[in-house]
């Protein structure tokens, strides 16, 4: 890989001023994704800016929430008490991606903001539209693990991001600091779908900005659903996930016979992820349970209504059937129904 | 000690304009460099060596590498099987053509065997190619004295990587010692230096000093071999009775550039009848080399996807439908056995018929499937000292490729000797010790060990001659064993082993032996049962058991040689389920050269697996390497089918294949 200068700053501004060069400055978590894309020559920063030493806490916020600082261990997210009991599914997402040793070392801030990993961006035989190329090589080619939702191009990446997923699903505000001071953004407006003009990111982050802190507002009176399909059970990203998070009416819905539960749903959300650009809220589905009583039947339901928006490329409809799944199953969970 | 690095084509066929140096010799810490090919050359694959730098850190060796300037005039590619059996179209060489004749034999009367057919079953049967991914990759140090060469090497075959050395550097084979101590993997790709350790000696000669060439994971998948692809349009026919009458088999497949991909064909069954004709299509992807039982996974699972199919047909178990067409029980030829003992140890008499009638989206299923192998001796040689303060050494030019090699050259000498195993030094992998052959075909414990018996038995001789007139016998009346030599019949009369080898003098007992017949034999049988779940609504797999019953002859160590069945089975899950080498199909470029997208099991992958070995000390020492790698996927594939009901004639079981069968055996049938 080619030389680079190593700035670890003690703050926020320091980092955010380390950023800013007449080269290329890019920041490192867990180093995870950055280094193999330095070692494949993907990227060649001239200067890298540690942000390991900034907050690494999960804090309650005074609303009930949690503030969660981007050096945090997606290990310490899974397993953080309050981030269990509360958010459910984050613990849930936080715990299926990598292995130990990527939970062990990859960081809340690194998941979220990391690179796709489609198989063209990641060969430097490819220079697509992600490396300043004019083309998608996935239209025409190996298309297997690319987007099912949101295809209009000019690229098909799926958001490689597992906890983005679920911060998106309960309503999730990401705090950005910028050489102009800071901002806080809603988790949906964080990823923004390709256009020609930004498809050299995934998201809003400006050069010189980094990604501080996620704060989760207060659940409030929900059901939380979480399914993963990975083809490995071992270490592989998902075909197709989803997190549902429901609003009920009433308080803490009360069981009703046969597994259904006795209140319905307010309005729900739910988002898929590795089915597009950018962590997929789909509409139609919480269209589809919103009003409905919680239980199998309504979970098939938001399934079908989930992929009614989706087109395939020409190597990928199977991904349909799986994200279909994925929200049924999740809706299931949500209900306390067994899934498989 | 400096750090090589190879410059490769990211086309997969193009011809080289030019090659420029100049801008990697200056670079820093740059000692060497060379052009590998020249203006003109035509480069075949993605990966094709064209240059070579070597430079003071890996590092730099690598920013060196990208500095060397090759213009290249891409060429049309032939990415596929399909593409290369186009009359038209793109060729993968500007001199050779696409395809070339293959296997083809015949036997009996197919006409006559189809007449006798009360079904028959034409379908199109597949598999695709992986690679090795050895966890230790290819390469080499290479270090100069004067005009001899010591190469360490992650080789196979020492004595065979030395040969390649001399011959293609134009040395004498007496001035090359090659050294492989331990080595982190070998399934059939490492026995030659290769380019990498040609140009690894090149660099070290021109550099002046020591080189360390490794190849990345990224070249591993590109340019040193893989198991080429199989298919087969396969008609065949069974009687009213369920015994096979005929086989019609068309088959090809790829083994990239210039490379065969023959396979046997139809596998172990009996069909009287029987005709196949090959062909072979070359693509411009990198060279086939033998790989864990060379053809027998491809020709296993077309041959028993087809068996399960034509047992339905005659609606016959599966286990009976092969007990009734599998060769007759022979020391080699177990089968029989295998199905019927293997079945009642697997519980298959719990297995439902085709398709799990069970309700929900979760079936299961099972399957069976079987598999031959060779694994004979051959002539190894050995070395014994004994030293006068009872040591011993023994010697042989093997190498131990994680096999467990050096662990039986040790067993073998101690028990012969009468010594514990770490009263015994074995000394392998190196040229400078008595010749024995590469390690591939399964037959490194079966020419190994009984030269090791045979010179540990001349060394014994030897020593009993020392000892014998001290304890006033003759020496055929001594025997070894507990630490001892003593009167046979009278065990307090002896020595212990030290004291015994004090009367060996100033001159250690130094004695040679070889392979010899008698102490090994060829053929082993095995067959596997699996049991699978498949989630119909995600087309996911999962592995819940595996039973692999499985011969090696004599036994020498168990630990070993259930090692090389676990790891046989682990191999054939990846087969089965993940492993696929990927090429871009518009720029025949590879998409998943790595361990992210080029998937392989990880522990949760990988479900009990049950090892059953049926010692037979009577046929001596056969080798296990490679079987128990051959029907595991077939038996997966067959379980698949039993659970869903749905036929999946191809590998690897993608959840898009899953869901495609299902989704086309509910709109009509599979069949």
């Amino acid at each position: 890989m080619k030389a680079f200068a190593y700035v670890n700053p003690t703050s926020e501004k320091e980092a955010v001023a380390a950023l800013k060069t007449d080269g290329i400055a890019m920041v490192i978590g867990g180093g995870q994704d950055l280094l193999s894309r330095m070692k494949d020559y993907i990227d060649s920063p001239d200067r890298v800016v540690n942000v390991k030493g900034l907050d690494a806490t999960v804090t309650a916020t005074s609303d009930g929430g949690v503030k969660i600082g981007s050096a945090v261990k997606i290990v310490d997210l899974a397993e953080h008490a309050a981030v269990m009991s509360l958010y459910p599914s984050v613990a849930a997402a936080a715990i299926e991606v990598g292995t130990p040793q990527i939970r062990n070392q990859g960081t809340v801030g690194g998941n979220i903001n990391q690179r796709p990993r489609c198989w063209y961006f990641r060969n430097e035989e490819f220079v697509c539209y992600k490396k300043g190329g004019s083309r998608c090589f996935a239209v025409n080619g190996e298309n297997q693990y690319h987007a099912i939702f949101g295809n209009d191009g000019p690229s098909h990446i799926v958001h490689p991001s597992s906890l983005a997923v679920p911060f998106v699903a309960y309503g999730a505000k990401f705090r950005v600091l910028g050489p102009n001071g800071e901002r806080e953004i809603a988790a949906a407006d964080y990823f923004t779908m390709p256009t020609l003009a930004n498809v050299l990111k995934e998201n809003v982050l400006d050069d010189e900005d980094i990604l501080t802190h996620v704060i989760l507002p207060a659940p409030g009176n929900v059901k939380h659903g979480h399914y993963e399909v990975r083809y490995k059970q071992s270490h592989d990203w998902p075909l197709a996930f989803t997190t549902v998070v429901l609003v009920m009416n009433g308080v803490n819905g009360t069981s009703g016979a046969n597994g259904t539960s006795g209140s319905t749903i307010r309005s729900a959300r739910v988002v898929l992820g590795a089915v597009a650009p950018v962590p997929w809220r789909s509409r139609p589905a919480e269209d589809a349970l919103a009003g409905k009583a919680l239980n199998e039947a309504t979970a098939a339901l938001a399934g079908e209504a989930a992929i009614s928006e989706a087109k395939p490329m020409s190597g990928n409809a199977y991904k349909i059937q799986i994200a279909k799944t994925a929200v049924k199953r999740a809706v299931m969970r949500a209900a306390g129904i067994k899934t498989v | 000690m400096i750090y090589g690095k190879i410059v490769r084509s990211p086309y997969p066929h193009a011809k080289v304009v030019s090659i420029d140096l100049s801008a990697a010799e200056k670079a820093p810490g740059v000692k060497a460099t060379l052009a590998y090919m020249k203006a003109g050359d035509e480069v075949h694959y993605q990966g094709d060596p064209v240059a070579a730098v070597a430079a003071d850190t890996e590092e730099r060796a690598r920013d060196a590498a990208r500095l060397i300037r090759v213009r290249y005039e891409a060429l049309p590619q032939v990415s596929s099987e399909a593409q290369g059996m186009q009359l038209i179209g793109p060729r993968w060489s500007t001199t050779q053509p696409n395809t070339r004749a293959g296997q083809r034999a015949e036997t009996g009367d197919l006409d006559a065997g189809f007449k006798q057919a009360a079904h028959i079953v034409e379908q199109t049967y597949s598999t695709h190619i992986i690679t090795h991914v050895c966890l230790e990759t290819h390469g080499a140090v290479c270090e100069w004295d004067g005009d001899k060469l010591t190469a360490w090497v992650s080789t196979q075959g020492v004595h065979q990587c030395a040969q390649g050395y001399a011959q293609a550097l134009g040395i004498p084979q007496t001035n090359v010692r090659v050294i492989t101590q331990y080595m982190g993997g070998g399934f059939g790709s490492k026995f030659a230096p290769d380019s990498q350790g040609i140009i690894c000696a090149k660099l070290a000669k021109a550099a002046g000093v020591p080189v360390k060439l490794m190849l990345d994971r990224k070249e591993e998948h590109l340019d040193t071999g893989n198991r080429p692809s199989a298919f087969a349009k396969i008609k065949a026919g069974v009687s009213s009775d369920g015994k096979l009458t005929a086989f019609d088999g068309t088959s090809w497949g790829t083994g990239g550039a210039g490379a065969s991909s023959g396979f046997p064909l139809p596998y172990l069954y009996q069909f009287p009848n029987r005709k196949r004709v090959h062909t072979d299509v070359y693509i411009n992807a990198g060279q086939q080399r033998a790989m864990r039982a060379p053809g027998h996974p491809q020709g296993c699972f077309l041959t028993e996807i087809l068996m399960d199919e034509l047992a339905d047909r005659v609606k016959m178990d599966p286990v009976e439908f092969r007990i009734k067409n599998a060769p007759p029980l022979a020391p080699n030829a177990q089968w029989v056995k295998y199905f019927a003992e293997g079945a009642k140890r697997f519980g298959w008499d719990k297995r439902h018929a085709t398709g799990d009638p069970t309700p929900g989206p979760i079936k299961t299923g099972m399957g069976v499937s079987a598999h031959l192998w060779g694994g004979a001796g051959r002539g190894s040689t050995a070395h014994v000292d004994i030293m006068s303060d009872g040591s011993v050494v023994v010697k042989c030019g093997t190498q131990d490729l994680g096999t467990g090699t050096r662990t039986l050259v040790a067993i073998v000498a101690a028990e012969t000797f009468g010594l514990p195993v770490s009263g015994v030094k074995p000394e392998i992998g190196d040229t400078l010790y008595p010749f024995s052959g590469g390690s591939g075909g399964s037959t490194t414990a079966a020419s190994v060990t009984p030269a090791i018996r045979v010179t540990s038995l001349n060394a014994l001789d030897a020593l009993f001659a020392k000892v014998a007139p001290t304890l006033g016998v003759t020496p055929d009346q001594l025997a070894a064993e507990g630490g001892r030599i003593f009167v046979k019949g009278n065990s307090s009369k002896g020595l212990s082993w030290k004291d015994a080898c004090k009367l060996i003098g100033t001159e250690p007992i130094s004695v040679d032996g070889k392979w010899e017949d008698g102490l090994s034999s060829s053929g082993t049988s095995g067959v596997q049962f699996a049991e699978v779940e498949v989630d119909i609504e995600t087309g996911i797999v999962r592995i819940k058991r595996i039973l692999a019953m499985q011969d090696c002859g004599l036994i020498v160590d168990k630990l070993t040689a259930e090692s090389q069945a676990y790891g046989g089975v682990v191999a054939a899950i990846n087969f089965a389920l993940f492993e696929d080498r990927i090429l871009d199909r518009v720029t025949g470029q590879m998409v998943n050269p790595n361990m992210e997208w080029y998937l392989l099991a990880g522990m949760s992958d990988i479900p009990k697996i049950d090892i059953v070995l049926n010692n037979m000390p009577e046929r001596g020492v056969i080798g296990i390497g490679e079987p128990p790698t051959v029907s595991t996927a077939s038996a997966i594939a067959n379980a698949v089918r039993n659970a869903t009901g749905a036929t999946i004639r191809s590998l690897p079981l993608h959840p898009h294949k899953v869901l495609a069968a299902i989704e086309q055996e509910r709109a009509g049938g599979t069949n």
